[in-house]
């Protein structure tokens, strides 16, 4: 899952980007509006997280440009400004979703993910293939009811390969859902990340590899 | 109809009664007046001065001059004056004269003999008197009532008239009750002619914007300031809770974690500080003392010079001494807001130029510094609250933006001049100037401790945020 957090403190922005990362989720920051957007037209974000108050370019404007770019982006607005008036306007801008500050990381990362199964319609919380099962809220995966654990990098990949529901995901597509702008693109971190992910799966084998596309779900389904 | 009635029992509840009853009262009075008159000019008509001559010209008449041709009744108290006076003229009547004139001849001699004796001319006479005083009885009746009629009629023309003129006040009222905190935009905007009305309506309208205005810099400022106090506090938490959920969270990760918090609750206890001095500044003074201004500056400079010397700053000074009379706290911070933003605003090896100096016992404080371009047009948008130049980006932001609106702020609670302009190259040339202190009704200083409040270190208002950022970015 790919997530834009644009937020002018930088504290604030690495540490929600921290937290995030460590749920698995491919993060980017942007400090002002003009950057969020630059960033926005060049990689499609499943959720960008907004602060309303920015320097440069406001929030709310973002926003706008956001919905009427017509990417299925989910938008989670942050704002320090509270009041039901506030909520009611920033809903109305076209945010998705709304987080008074301050927040707990917690919710906020529920929210995210909610916001992320909105935009690709259609996937249950829970991803299962055969006897293997991915819940992307409690973070859990199991095969045959024994837990698995993952990497953050490693349940990316498995949640981007079980949504796809058996289509081949390319490694460009992986490199642009589970990693952030921060990795070299010619970079070997998927072959490796996925290979790890075959090991601990076990037998039988359940991820393919279709070269020299990419790699999909199959096998013991 | 019971409200009719009741409004008649209590006509002074609204205008539109008042000027009903008004209109009504002013017309009964002129048409009184207007009757009187009439009454009075009918029963003095010429002909009811008929002089004696006429009488005596009268080729049949042989009445001696003696005998006065008004019967004037003994004058008693008890009797109305207007029958007095009625009786005073004398069968005035053009009838009762014509009659014994011409028709005299017509009649059988003993007749004209008895109404050419002396008691048959005052027996036409009071006959005429009479019959003058039956028409002025009926012009009276008569007119009486077509007053009353009148009035009536005019009242309830009043009453209409009045709702007219009105009209543009009761809408002016039901817009102004639906006006409140929520709706400032909305506006009366009374069209219709431009007389008092309108003009109350426009003055409402302009003082609605005027309000509007008020309440959205009170709003903009709370919106500003609950960010930039929310912000840290949540950074604050997000970190907190980041390391207590991190299950690979060792001792270090906890004091870098705890340092970073403590970090930013310094930077909210300067933001904190930063609204009291501008509350502070807003408010007024109520103590003055009397103060040399190139000693703070000075003072002020010593904590500044090393720090513009790290940046390649040069520094000029001009210090002469300068009395004003202010609170020292307020002055210390606006010399040191000012001296702080010279230095942070600035570009490398540029400089600083600080000036102290009296003229005509004012004292006037200058800094001026090079700087980025600033545009003419925003330096008046710089003395608002969190207002930063332009595209600031925020990673590199520093300060809250409240800088200038805190000398702002002081400048005015000291009755002081403050000019802010761009620099010719860039930058901004800030000059104070304080009212002379012997205008002043002026406190010693107390003491020589400056004052019995604890002295906090010298501290610009919008304080440093840089240094902070990023730090934890992408760990």
């Amino acid at each position: 899952m790919r997530v834009l957090v644009v937020e002018d403190h930088p504290r604030l922005a690495a540490t929600v980007a921290t937290v995030l990362r460590r749920e698995g989720m491919a993060v980017d920051v942007a400090f002002d509006g003009r950057e969020a957007l630059e960033r926005a037209t060049l990689t499609t974000y499943d959720v960008v997280v907004l602060d309303r108050d920015l320097p440069g370019l406001h929030g709310d404007e973002v926003c706008r440009s956001l919905v009427a770019s017509g990417a299925r982006t989910g938008v989670l607005m942050l704002t320090a400004a509270g009041t039901l008036e506030d909520r009611v306007e920033g809903l109305a801008i076209g945010a998705d979703d709304y987080l008074p500050k301050p927040f707990h990381l917690a919710e906020l990362v529920a929210r995210i993910r909610a916001l992320a199964r909105r935009s690709a319609p259609g996937l249950p919380p829970t991803l299962s293939h055969g006897d293997l099962k991915l819940d992307s809220a409690r973070r859990l995966v199991t095969r045959g009811g024994q837990p698995i654990a993952l990497s953050p990098k490693e349940f990316a990949v498995l949640e981007l390969l079980l949504s796809a529901q058996g289509a081949v995901v390319s490694t460009e597509q992986l490199l642009e859902r589970a990693w952030d702008d921060a990795t070299d693109p010619f970079t070997n971190a998927v072959r490796m990340t996925v290979s790890r992910l075959r090991a601990k799966l076990g037998d039988p084998p359940m991820v393919e590899t279709v070269t020299p596309i990419g790699y999909r779900i199959g096998g013991a389904g | 109809v019971s409200g009719i009635i009741s409004r008649l029992r209590h006509p002074q509840t609204t205008v539109r009664w008042r000027l009903t009853l008004l209109y009504g009262a002013l017309f009964l009075v002129s048409g009184a007046v207007l009757l009187t008159v009439t009454y009075v000019l009918v029963e003095h008509a010429p002909m009811s001065r008929v002089p004696n001559g006429l009488f005596v010209k009268g080729k049949n008449v042989d009445v001696p001059q003696s005998a006065n041709l008004s019967v004037r009744p003994p004058p008693t108290a008890n009797r109305p004056v207007w029958q007095r006076k009625a009786l005073t003229v004398p069968a005035a009547g053009a009838s009762a004269q014509a009659r014994p004139n011409n028709d005299l001849a017509a009649l059988p001699p003993r007749v004209t003999q008895v109404l050419r004796s002396s008691e048959g001319q005052v027996a036409i006479r009071i006959v005429g008197a009479k019959q003058r005083l039956a028409d002025l009885h009926q012009l009276i009746v008569e007119s009486s009532i077509a007053l009353a009629v009148m009035a009536i009629i005019s009242a309830a023309l009043g009453w209409l008239v009045a709702g007219r003129v009105l009209r543009p006040l009761r809408t002016m009222t039901a817009a102004a009750q639906q006006i409140s905190e929520a709706n400032l935009h909305e506006r009366l905007a009374l069209d219709g002619p431009r007389d008092e009305l309108r003009q109350l309506a426009d003055t409402i309208d302009r003082l609605l914007a005027r309000l509007e205005s008020a309440f959205d810099a009170q709003r903009r400022f709370v919106a500003n300031a609950s960010h930039e106090l929310r912000t840290p506090l949540t950074a604050a938490r997000a970190l907190l809770e980041m390391v207590m959920t991190d299950p690979r969270a060792t001792v270090e990760t906890y004091q870098t974690t705890c340092r970073q918090v403590l970090e930013e609750s310094e930077q909210q206890e300067q933001l904190i500080n930063s609204l009291l001095a501008l509350a502070q500044g807003e408010r007024g003074i109520d103590r003055r003392s009397l103060l040399d201004l190139s000693a703070i500056v000075d003072d002020g400079l010593r904590i500044y010079r090393p720090r513009a010397g790290e940046r390649g700053l040069r520094v000029q000074t001009s210090l002469s001494t300068a009395r004003l009379g202010g609170d020292r706290r307020l002055i210390e911070r606006l010399v040191a807001n000012l001296l702080e933003n010279a230095l942070r605003h600035n570009i490398p090896g540029g400089s600083v130029a600080v000036e102290v100096r009296s003229e005509r016992g004012q004292a006037e404080l200058l800094v001026a510094n090079t700087g980025p371009v600033v545009p003419a047009d925003q330096v008046q948008r710089l003395l608002q609250p969190f207002q930063r130049l332009g595209a600031e980006r925020a990673g590199q932001r520093e300060g809250f933006g409240l800088g200038l609106s805190i000398v702002a702020a002081v400048a005015a609670a000291h009755d002081a001049t403050l000019d802010v302009q761009p620099g010719p190259g860039g930058g901004l040339a800030v000059r104070v100037r304080f009212p002379a202190p012997a205008d002043l009704l002026l406190l010693p200083e107390p003491g020589s401790d400056r004052g019995g409040a604890p002295e906090e270190p010298l501290q610009p208002a919008g304080h440093d945020r840089s240094g902070v950022a990023g730090s934890a970015a992408r760990t």
